[in-house]
């Protein structure tokens, strides 16, 4: 069962749009996909369960996930959150 | 026998009108705690409704995009996501199998996530536990076969709740609504927020309301300073309705201002346009008056994606950019990114210090391939609508430090549109100012370009050593620190100098005072927040040059700090 520790480094961690967005890419996915923050380890593929991790800004989280493609989806997670998950660091903050 | 109360502002402007109270949503116990039939078909009944649930969540936040905005709209896209959400489904469905309703196991099943919710301690968190209740509400409406698009009244009324939930807000035409006032809720919930972007005033968390408000009194509410009255006696209503007046003729003395050109009292003219960051901004942007757009950061095509965007589909977004401003100049800046935005598709060692390290036009140069394809994609689009009524093209580069940086960068352009056959002469290529070295090289670089665009968050973060999203140093630096307005004044001498153009799209464009203050420097184009260039027009309006320029060289002789600086700028301002 891969796993990796990333950061969040967007404006807003798991909350609101980001974690709108990271839940339809783990739920678009085959395998199953898990969010670990503090020990307490939920479903990704649920937004709410992702809410009620309260993950912030800098905050580390941990993905894991298990089944088909189990390598590519967390690739592909990881990815999503070292990008920012579709907003900047200051959310929209100006040059 | 008025009655006066105080609650907090959640949306500015003040109504007078019959109060329309809302009752509290329908018992959520009226409902048969076990199932009627056998689980299959409870399991049937539950999915059939949040189904339902989630299609008018998403045909409602399609209606609230077009009548607040997308960001809105975005509550209810939200809303359609727990409606849909797995693991609230699968809560329910393990009570379904255990004999349990389909309402008893949905209302149950959101109360768990309710629970975990409203025990965080953020209060985005806690507000968030009050979307939970208006879904959760909506499903079990479906379920019970009660009406969900809820109560309405049949004149123009001020909306009068305990709590109003973002779809009971949503649900009401905006042209029946003259405020809304409420018992309980903050400033910061849904239902404030979507008050704000209908334009509607509001008040929130109004202690004693529901003890004294009946349907057949008027109430006054002032959603600027949270005053509501209940019942206003005569000489209530003079005031309140003399309130509404001002409030009115300020507002559509901005709106007149839509169409006219940024401009000083005496005329000179100063380029006022809109920080451009979503395709989604563009209407709200025109609708502000926004004289095209100074900083169109297109990080936002790139960010949140697994690989880049091709030619095409930046060729297609970035026209559809420059046809969102029919005359007006329109200015993209390339990829601005670093090891604190990594993007996947741009392989770089960790960094120890990103803000210093390989990002903006640095990371674009020694990733040619990416640059080639922006630049591409900038050239062919403005060739695309070159005849059409649309804006036309300006490209700038972010974090250039040196000319030579600058150079190379220009030599990319030239070679790209060389292989495309387009002739660059007519794009206008400038530079962001936002590191120290380019503010004092201002004139090397002008002299390489046709404009210089000050980016002030980085500038000051770079010149006084601040982390600006480090809370516990953020307070320092500031762009009306005297140093700092006197750094700018050398930056637009050098670029006028050297027959450049200068603008600035950092935030503290969208102040009045200290837009005005940078006019008085000199400087020809100020692009900032939409929402700020209503009020930013109007004040220069008000100042001539010569005393925006008096003003903003006394703060530079006379102020110590940025605090002393914005007391001298706004005395001098109100003489003027």
């Amino acid at each position: 069962m891969p796993d990796a520790t990333v950061v969040l480094r967007n404006a807003t961690g798991l909350h609101a749009r980001p974690a709108k967005i990271f839940a339809r890419a783990a739920a678009a996915q085959p395998a199953d996909v898990a969010v670990e923050k503090d020990g307490r380890r939920v479903n990704a593929k649920s937004v709410l369960s992702l809410l009620t991790l309260d993950c912030h800004q800098g905050d580390e989280i941990t993905i894991s996930t298990d089944g088909e493609g189990a390598e590519a989806a967390l690739a592909e997670l990881v990815a999503l959150v070292e990008s920012g998950i579709g907003e900047d660091e200051a959310g929209d903050g100006a040059g | 026998m008025s009655a006066r109360l105080s609650g907090r502002p959640a949306a500015p402007g003040v109504a007078l009108g019959p109060a329309f109270v809302i009752a509290p949503g329908p018992a959520l116990t009226g409902f048969p705690e076990t199932a009627g039939g056998p689980p299959e078909q409870e399991l049937a009944r539950l999915l059939g409704a949040l189904r339902r649930a989630e299609d008018e969540l998403r045909a409602l936040a399609i209606e609230v995009a077009a009548s607040a905005g997308e960001d809105e709209a975005e509550i209810f896209e939200a809303h359609a996501e727990f409606a849909a959400d797995p693991e609230l489904l699968g809560l329910a469905e393990t009570a379904i199998g255990a004999g349990a309703s389909a309402e008893r196991s949905v209302v149950d099943a959101f109360g768990s996530f309710r629970e975990l919710l409203a025990a965080s301690e953020s209060e985005y968190l806690a507000a968030r536990a009050a979307d939970l209740d208006d879904v959760r509400d909506r499903v079990v409406k479906i379920l019970l076969g009660v009406s969900t698009s809820g109560d309405r009244p049949d004149r123009r009324s001020v909306i009068v709740a305990r709590e109003l939930s973002p779809s009971q807000t949503a649900s009401i035409p905006v042209d029946l609504i003259a405020g809304i006032v409420t018992e309980v809720g903050s400033p910061t919930s849904h239902a404030a927020i979507l008050a704000r972007a209908l334009g509607v005033p509001a008040v929130v968390s109004c202690g004693g309301l529901l003890a004294v408000i009946r349907s057949d009194l008027d109430v006054a509410i002032d959603g600027r300073i949270g005053e509501v009255i209940v019942d206003p006696d005569p000489s209530d209503r003079d005031v309140i309705e003399r309130r509404g007046r001002d409030e009115e003729r300020r507002r559509e003395e901005l709106t007149a201002l839509r169409d006219e050109p940024g401009r000083t009292a005496d005329g000179h003219r100063v380029e006022l346009a809109a920080n451009i960051g979503s395709i989604d901004h563009i209407p709200a942007s025109v609708e502000a008056g926004g004289e095209g757009s100074g900083l169109v950061r297109t990080e936002f095509l790139f960010l949140g994606r697994i690989e880049a965007p091709g030619v095409e589909e930046q060729t297609k977004v970035y026209a559809e950019i420059m046809r969102g401003f029919p005359g007006y100049r329109v200015v993209f800046r390339t990829l601005d990114v670093g090891a604190d935005k990594p993007l996947p598709f741009v392989e770089r060692d960790p960094e120890e210090n990103p803000a210093l390290g390989l990002r903006g036009i640095r990371l674009s140069l020694r990733r040619p391939d990416l640059f080639r394809d922006q630049l591409r994609a900038l050239l062919r689009a403005s060739a695309e609508v070159a005849g059409d009524d649309a804006g036309h093209l300006a490209i700038m580069f972010p974090l250039v430090a040196t000319a030579s940086e600058l150079r190379a960068a220009r030599d990319t352009l030239r070679a790209v549109a060389g292989e495309e056959g387009i002739d660059p002469s007519g794009i206008a290529v400038g530079v962001m100012i936002e590191v120290p070295s380019a503010a004092i090289g201002a004139a090397r670089l002008a002299h390489h370009a046709d404009f210089l665009s000050i980016g002030t968050n980085d500038l000051i973060q770079y010149l006084f050593a601040v982390d600006r999203l480090n809370g516990a140093v953020s307070d320092i630096g500031d762009v009306l620190h005297p140093d700092v307005l006197s750094l700018i004044a050398d930056v637009v001498d050098a670029a006028h100098a050297n027959g450049a153009w200068v603008g600035v799209c950092g935030e503290a464009a969208g102040d009045p005072t200290t837009a005005a203050a940078l006019v008085g420097l000199g400087v020809d184009e100020l692009s900032m927040a939409r929402v700020a260039i209503p009020e930013v027009k109007d004040a220069l309006r008000h100042l001539t040059l010569a005393a925006c320029t008096a003003s903003v060289l006394e703060a530079i002789e006379r102020a110590e700090d940025a605090t002393s600086s914005r007391e001298i700028l706004e005395e001098a301002f109100a003489r003027a």
